[in-house]
């Protein structure tokens, strides 16, 4: 299949630190491609770069044949873009907001209204065009933010988080218009998220970064075999207990992962029946069991297995710290 | 499309909001003029029954003639001294504004071409010129020749002091020249800033950098909007100070000249304030580096303090701050009612290098977009 971005060697300091180490990544055209990773794993970093607005260290872009970095201007009219924060002028209506961005996309001045009725269309915001965007509710912000982008046909679609901070039914609807226009269009997507949910039902592939590094990269099918097989065991105790029943796990045979309320294994072939021994021997300790679960491995367990901690949007510790070194050096 | 083109459409952004916002933006721009003309401009409103004090030593028919002449306006409050002594004292304390000396044998040269001395207390420039133009007034009616001289130096005919105004002239002139070129400059550095910087929070000017535009027609776009944001604001200050009661002496040309000096400032200060808001972040920040930059600008430029009186070590500022030279220029048009060629010229030209200069530093800190990502 055709390779739509390629991104060679990507690598972006800020100083002394390395926010992109060494990324290679091939997006292929018509896919749906997302690159997950926790906060300050170096995810905006490297849509940055992709869209011209950060030099890499060193490295190569290239989007649909255009080197980003030689020519940057002519590489950005092949990307649509919807940004992590939603853009859209509130002193501005529907239509005058679309207006400016097609112009801005140097859409000819004679398509320019067809244009505009058919982002409307798309975003569902017809009956709302003349209204001022300020008064419209955070999904149908969004909603106008992607018709935005998509105004000019571009060959790319590139997401930053489109759907944090939304509520269930927003998100489904922007994964609706996105399955959309990939199908439609054939548009190809490059997403970011936090949301491991998001990326195995949206994505055909999947790349993890953490700490820069791109740590795997395959289809979520793929991504969960790494786990091997059978489903994942999850037992919530007090926080006191969780080295205990580790160590049950640990008789049991099985690898436990400890997190802040949990301790989580993968079951192998012979999963419920460890479960029932695990239930046994936890009860004999006297230790009281909050929940107990058994699911398919999600790409959270893959995540977990990969970096021994978990995908949250909370501010875990790393999380925190990291996000706090990124600000330190002045972004 | 190119570079004008990009600059046109984001320009065209800015005048929709502007529209949205009409009647907020009106009634900002009548704000700060009216205050401001209604605070000062009642200063400079001819005060009345101004005390001056008169010692008649000559005590003939001239003097009587001279005193009933200034006692017949009610512009001055005549109190009688008997010796110049005791009216200097008056004077001192500021109880009177000017003191007036009839010398002996003023009636004898036939009142035509006797001296006399007057002597102003400066600490209140308004009274001051009421005192000293009564006087002038009635003493030409007698044909005698005045001299004013400082406090201090008694008895020293010496030339009639040099005010900030003329002393018949309009004080609001002189007030309105100085808001219009206040007016202008202020608003310049805060609206074509602020834009700049609550696009850069509300991420827009991310988003605009992720279009295949020149990135320079963002600049452009914002220089030219804060140019016609503060000319919009100092044109509705000129019209409200023109129906207060300022004159423009040059006339109708002189309006037109007037008004565009006051779009060159507008167009230099929006371009100081993009360069400025080229890099600053927080909206803090800049009011505070802009506030610190446009007060003195605008004090030490003339706009209410006449450069003269400034202390010599502020001389350096005053010669290379662009607002001196536009503020001159504003006075010329409607104080002298005469602007040399020349001068609108060489103004023109200080006025457009700046911009140019601004600009280009605007560019050059703008050169570098991973700077804009928050």
């Amino acid at each position: 299949m055709e390779n739509i971005i390629e991104i060679k060697n990507l690598v972006k300091k800020f100083g002394d630190f390395t926010a992109v180490n060494d990324i290679s990544i091939n997006i292929r055209k018509g896919e749906i491609f997302g690159l997950l990773g926790p906060n300050g794993a170096g995810k905006s970093t490297t849509i940055n770069m992709i869209l011209g607005l950060l030099s890499p260290t060193s490295g190569k872009i290239m989007v649909n044949g255009i080197d980003m970095q030689k020519e940057p201007e002519k590489a950005r009219n092949e990307i649509g873009i919807v940004t992590q924060e939603t853009v859209v002028e509130p002193e501005l209506t529907g239509e005058q907001n679309l207006m400016i961005f097609g112009r801005l996309y140097h859409i000819p001045a004679a398509e320019l209204k067809k244009d505009i009725d058919t982002a409307l269309k798309l975003a569902d915001l017809t009956d709302f065009k003349d209204a001022y965007a300020g008064t419209y509710s955070g999904g149908m912000k969004r909603r106008l933010e992607t018709a935005k982008s998509l105004m000019h046909a571009p060959e790319i679609m590139l997401l930053d988080e489109p759907t944090t901070g939304l509520d269930i039914q927003n998100r489904a609807k922007i994964w609706d218009v996105l399955r959309g226009i990939n199908r439609n269009q054939n548009v190809t997507i490059l997403m970011t998220t936090q949301y491991l949910e998001e990326a195995d039902q949206l994505c055909n592939r999947i790349g993890i970064i953490d700490h820069g590094k791109l740590i795997a990269l395959g289809t979520p099918t793929e991504l969960r075999q790494k786990i091997g097989a059978g489903n994942m065991i999850e037992v919530s105790v007090d926080k006191d207990d969780l080295q205990k029943v580790a160590a049950v796990f640990k008789k049991a045979g099985l690898e436990p992962k400890i997190l802040t309320n949990k301790v989580v294994a993968a079951g192998g072939s012979k999963g419920t029946e460890k479960i029932t021994e695990l239930v046994k021997a936890i009860s004999a300790s006297r230790i009281a069991i909050h929940n107990i679960s058994m699911h398919e491995p999600t790409i959270d367990d893959v995540f977990l297995k990969l970096t021994g901690s978990e995908v949250r949007d909370t501010t875990g510790d790393f999380q925190g710290g990291r996000g706090r070194m990124m600000m330190g050096r002045g972004r | 499309m190119g570079l004008l083109g990009d600059t046109y459409t984001l320009f065209l952004r800015e005048m929709l909001i502007f529209k949205k916002n009409m009647t907020m933006n009106i009634a900002r721009s009548l704000m700060f003029p009216l205050i401001f003309i209604l605070v000062l401009g009642s200063f400079g409103s001819s005060p009345k029954n101004v005390p001056i004090a008169v010692v008649n030593y000559d005590n003939g028919l001239g003097a009587l003639r001279l005193i009933n002449l200034l006692q017949s306006g009610n512009n001055v409050e005549v109190i009688s001294a008997t010796t110049q002594q005791q009216a200097m004292a008056l004077l001192s304390k500021s109880t009177v504004a000017a003191v007036v000396v009839i010398p002996t044998g003023f009636t004898q040269s036939g009142g035509t071409d006797g001296s006399i001395y007057v002597y102003l207390d400066n600490s209140q420039p308004q009274s001051t010129a009421v005192a000293s133009a009564d006087v002038n007034a009635a003493a030409s009616q007698l044909g005698a020749k005045t001299a004013v001289s400082s406090v201090g130096k008694p008895g020293i005919i010496s030339v009639i002091a040099n005010y900030a105004y003329g002393a018949g002239s309009n004080y609001i002139s002189f007030v309105v020249g100085g808001l219009l070129v206040m007016v202008v400059s202020f608003g310049a550095v805060f609206t074509a800033g602020f834009t700049m910087l609550s696009d850069r929070e509300l991420g827009n000017l991310k988003a605009f950098l992720t279009t295949p535009i020149n990135k320079f027609a963002i600049l452009l776009s914002k220089i030219f909007y804060g140019t016609f944001q503060s000319f919009f604001s100092a044109f509705v200050g000129l019209i409200i100070g023109l129906m207060y009661g300022a004159t423009i002496a040059a006339g109708i040309v002189g309006f037109f000249e007037l008004i565009w000096i006051i779009f060159l400032v507008g167009f230099g200060f929006s371009a100081m304030a993009i360069a400025l808001a080229a890099r600053t972040k927080q909206l803090q920040t800049y009011a505070l580096v802009g506030q610190t930059i446009i007060m003195p600008l605008s004090f030490l430029g003339g706009a209410f303090v006449p450069t003269a009186l400034l202390p010599a070590f502020l001389l350096p500022i005053v010669t290379v701050n662009p607002l001196t030279y536009a503020v001159n220029a504003v006075r010329d048009v409607m104080i002298k009612g005469f602007l040399p060629t020349a001068t609108l010229v060489s103004v023109s030209a200080i006025l457009l290098t700046f911009t140019a200069v601004m600009t280009a530093l605007a560019f050059i800190l703008f050169r570098d977009t991973s700077k804009q990502l928050t």
